[in-house]
């Protein structure tokens, strides 16, 4: 049988977790599971612990707690540097129930704020109080998170991107986001994010370095271009094949880095 | 973008009082989904509703040694457990309602699983949860059996036995063939005359309906002893009458909902979560749901079958087919269900749009162990077609002549006579080309952009029935035990021949006597009358020039492209020449045949209906007090 259970507080959730259990966020994922008559669990859990709703700001540190949802980031003049990211999750149903720290446990090719936290070097605070960066949380995936923390972009330094064959409520082709930091005029310390093109988002460490200290520019970019896809393996799924994927990632990342249209 | 029509094409022959297409139409259903109040089988809501869910076969083929399910009936929450043995008529097949083919389905497999997903086990239990971890529990000792999955394999004398009702793994036609005949002319001696023979295979797979709102059924124990059910069902009296069949309850018994169904296609016509529920609503006496998931809609809901077909044609060097044949094979799966329909109707509808003089075809209804397929959107019309079209490009390659040339100089014309023996009117295959070449640029020649599906149709021997060639092959059996070649004529059997103007069943070449007075032809009511308003006279013997149009030689079987009103001109030669407008007229004119005494009193009716079409040529509808126009309409008759 499939039970229900609900903590005042999400210490005491966090901590009725084993692994027949599934912390319950917005449920978009879980239930969907449930749905489909999956048993590697019987134990949903959930917590009315309205502390994970919270999005609390200090300066340019942003706190977000992992329970905001999609719809609470776009109505966030805080967050407004998310907004893409979040707009580009599901529909409007999707998105007001869909969690932050929900779509850090999104399976490919879901996950598409995921990959704009981790251009933005997003730090994952623990229900345990442990902080780890996100790019470690992606490569294990779990326990229970209370927030991430994040520090505002400058300027129009973030960008972000989705790929998707329907618009607007299409599945991920690939996302794509990057934070491009510059120092006397030239690229420095930029961060590059991919999704769907592996079995997390990742961040490009090829691209990141090739676009260490150039101009950003055509001439600029050529080398970043070329090492698009180094170092990854896009998977074959319904939306795209992972050949296609590697094709059309030059393209798109051109795209994203020049500000350029796709229509 | 600004639709355009063509009303200058058929002007004469409908009236022009269409008013439809452009304006907005509200569907008589959009408001109550739009809002979300549009109730489907899944939102009426019962308390203590049983859900229920399926032991199924992981095999494409196997013999089932034992079940033990006493685990699974243990479990917390689980009702029932129901097999094959419980269901009062478990065995089935759909078009058993109208008598068409055996049962040969088992609502729940006992003895053996014919393909991967079968159900073998229902399991009702308090929530699905319940009864997936009670299906999750049932042992199934199962002995796997050599499975086939290919159409042609399947109808080899090694494949093995798929459905035991049809141990030859092919659907029984008439109880003598092992295919569904089409015998038009004599194709082997036409071949032989052909210029070109172009032969091309196609192939198309099955697709599943893949509708949104997945298949299922509610049935509640209704007061006297009656079960409500709630269901996603395209054909609600099949439905009635299936469950009926199979719990061998009388069918007053059943109070069926439906009508609001989330997308169908095709795929909820199978019936089978309308038994299975209201059985287990009998057996528990509580309202009981069986719902399938995605993943058993996309694997066991009956898809489009797939279907293969070969097709030989002669052509001669001009463009013009003269000879036609057809192989196909439709894969039902492990069950019939309606397949042995979709050959039929597939059929019906060779050669395609074209008048070819000669034609025969072999379509077989082929057992193998995949998903029962069942009826998609125009299926058994569908794929052939697309072998057709694709065919008719192969011709045009074979034969250096542009595509859209080709169609139009084979296409049907008014009078021509189809291979399933009626003949063809209203056609319209030509000015649909035309207006695609004018609309795309593409060029025809002068002939071709002249050319009218109401001139030059029923020239000669394209106008008759002609003589025949039949052959015996393919008898139930035959091939398994021989290995015969399925193509038509590809054996040594028996050669027989109809005569020109006989048509296959021994009856009249122009239609059977109705059966009874009331259901004789009303024209007014169909709307047509004659292309030239020639008064129904009886058939006189065929006329000269038909009679002797022997049907394989080519120069009879030509179209002439010349535009109406140039017919017959004294430089053509005889064959373009056409028949008379009399005999023309006579065959389809002619009064179904009548019982000796039939009141006289029919002859003014037909007089009026006569006078009224020198005007108006042809009516569209009906034209009753307080009847819809549009019971019979329709733009051409």
């Amino acid at each position: 049988m499939l039970e229900v259970q609900t903590y005042p507080t999400v210490g005491e959730a966090a901590s009725a977790m084993d692994d027949q259990a599934r912390f319950l966020g917005g449920g978009t994922l879980i239930m969907n599971r449930v749905n489909y008559g999956d048993r590697r669990f019987n134990r949903i859990v959930r917590t009315t612990d309205a502390s994970l709703s919270e999005i609390r700001v200090e300066g340019d540190r942003l706190e977000v707690g992992a329970g905001v949802t999609m719809a609470a980031i776009l109505a966030s003049r805080d967050l407004d540097f998310l907004s893409p990211a979040a707009r580009a999750v599901g529909g409007p149903a999707i998105r007001n129930m869909a969690s932050v720290g929900g779509n850090l446990m999104a399976p490919h090719p879901y996950g598409d704020l995921a990959v704009a936290l981790l251009a933005l070097d997003a730090v994952v605070r623990m229900v345990s109080g442990e902080e780890l960066s996100l790019e470690d949380f992606l490569a294990r995936r779990n326990g229970v998170v209370r927030s991430l923390l994040i520090r505002r972009p400058r300027g129009d330094e973030f960008r972000f991107r989705k790929v998707s064959r329907v618009k607007p409520k299409g599945v991920s082709v690939m996302s794509m986001a990057a934070r491009l930091t510059r120092s006397a005029g030239r690229l420095s310390g930029v961060r590059v994010a991919y999704g769907a093109m592996a079995s997390t988002p990742v961040r490009v460490r090829a691209v990141e370095s090739a676009l260490e200290g150039v101009s950003l520019d055509h001439a600029g970019i050529t080398a970043a271009l070329s090492a698009a896809t180094e170092g990854l393996d896009p998977p074959d799924d319904p939306i795209a094949s992972g050949w296609y994927r590697r094709e059309v990632a030059p393209v798109h990342l051109r795209r994203l880095l020049l500000g350029e249209d796709a229509r | 973008m600004n639709a355009e029509y063509r009303k200058d094409l058929f002007a004469d022959e409908r009236s022009d009082d269409f008013d439809i297409i452009g304006k907005p139409v509200i569907r008589q259903d959009i408001l109550g989904h739009v809002t979300g109040r549009s109730k489907f089988y899944d939102d009426h809501a019962f308390d203590g509703l049983l859900h229920m869910r399926c032991v199924r076969s992981p095999h494409h083929h196997a013999r089932i040694r034992s079940v033990d399910s006493s685990a699974a009936e243990r479990q917390g929450g689980v009702v029932r457990v129901l097999g094959g043995r419980d269901v009062p008529v478990n065995t089935n097949t759909l078009l058993s309602l109208i008598n068409f083919g055996r049962d040969d389905e088992p609502l729940l497999a006992t003895d053996k699983v014919g393909y991967v997903g079968q159900p073998i086990l229902a399991v009702v239990a308090t929530s699905v949860r319940a009864a997936q971890e009670a299906v999750d529990a049932v042992k199934v000792d199962y002995e796997e059996l050599p499975h086939v999955l290919d159409v042609e394999e399947a109808l080899k004398p090694e494949a093995p036995i798929v459905n035991e009702e049809y141990p030859n793994n092919s659907f029984d036609y008439f109880d003598t063939y092992d295919h569904q005949k089409l015998r038009f002319g004599d194709v082997e001696t036409a071949f032989s005359k052909a210029d070109h023979i172009v032969e091309g295979e196609y192939q198309m797979s099955p697709i599943e309906q893949a509708p949104i709102e997945t298949c299922g059924a509610i049935a509640a124990p209704e007061t006297n002893d009656r079960i409500t059910v709630h269901t996603s069902t395209q054909a609600l009296f099949f439905s009635v009458g299936v469950t009926a069949k199979q719990l061998d309850v009388s069918s007053a018994r059943l109070h069926f909902i439906g009508g609001t169904v989330g997308g169908g296609f095709g795929g909820k016509v199978d019936s089978h979560h309308e038994p299975l529920a209201a059985l287990a609503c009998l057996a528990t006496g509580k309202p009981v749901k069986y719902m399938w998931d995605r993943a058993e809609e996309m694997q066991v809901g009956g898809p489009r079958g797939g279907e293969r077909w070969r097709i030989k044609d002669g052509v001669m060097r001009d463009g013009r087919i003269i000879a036609r044949a057809f192989t196909g094979f439709f894969d039902a799966g492990a069950y019939t269900r309606l397949s042995s329909y979709a050959v039929q109707k597939s059929t019906g509808h060779l050669p395609g749009p074209y008048s070819i003089p000669n034609v025969a075809s072999n379509v077989y209804c082929v057992f193998t162990n995949r998903t029962p397929s069942t009826a998609m959107r125009g299926f058994g019309i569908t794929a052939v077609d697309f072998a057709i079209e694709r065919h008719m490009d192969k011709v045009a390659r074979a034969v250096g002549m542009d595509p859209i040339e080709l169609r139009i100089l084979n296409a049907y014309r008014d009078g021509d006579m189809k291979a399933h023996r009626r003949e063809a009117k209203n056609c319209a295959l030509i000015e649909s080309c035309q207006a695609v070449a004018q609309k795309t640029g593409w060029r025809l020649s002068a002939d071709a952009a002249r050319a009218s599906s109401k001139s030059g149709g029923g020239v000669g021997a394209l106008g008759v029935i002609p003589e025949t060639v039949t052959d015996d092959e393919g008898r139930i059996g035959e091939r398994r035990r021989s290995g015969l070649a399925p193509e038509p004529f590809s054996g040594q059997g028996t050669r027989g021949l109809l005569p020109e103007g006989h048509s296959s069943n021994n009856s009249s070449a122009f239609g059977n006597a109705p059966q009874r007075e009331d259901m004789e032809a009303e024209i007014e009511r169909l709307g047509f009358i004659g292309a030239a308003g020639v008064p129904p006279t009886p058939q006189g013997p065929m006329d000269e020039t038909a009679s002797s149009a022997r049907p394989i030689a080519p120069s009879e079987t030509a179209h002439t492209t010349h535009p109406a009103g140039a017919r017959g001109g004294p430089s053509l030669p005889a064959a373009y020449t056409q028949r008379p407008a009399s005999t023309i007229n006579q065959p389809f004119a002619q009064p179904p045949a009548q019982a000796p005494g039939t009141p006289a009193a029919q002859q003014p009716a037909a007089a009026e209906a006569e006078s009224e079409s020198a005007t108006t040529h042809f009516q569209r509808g009906v034209r009753r007090p307080g009847v819809s126009r549009f019971i019979s309409g329709s733009r051409r008759r």
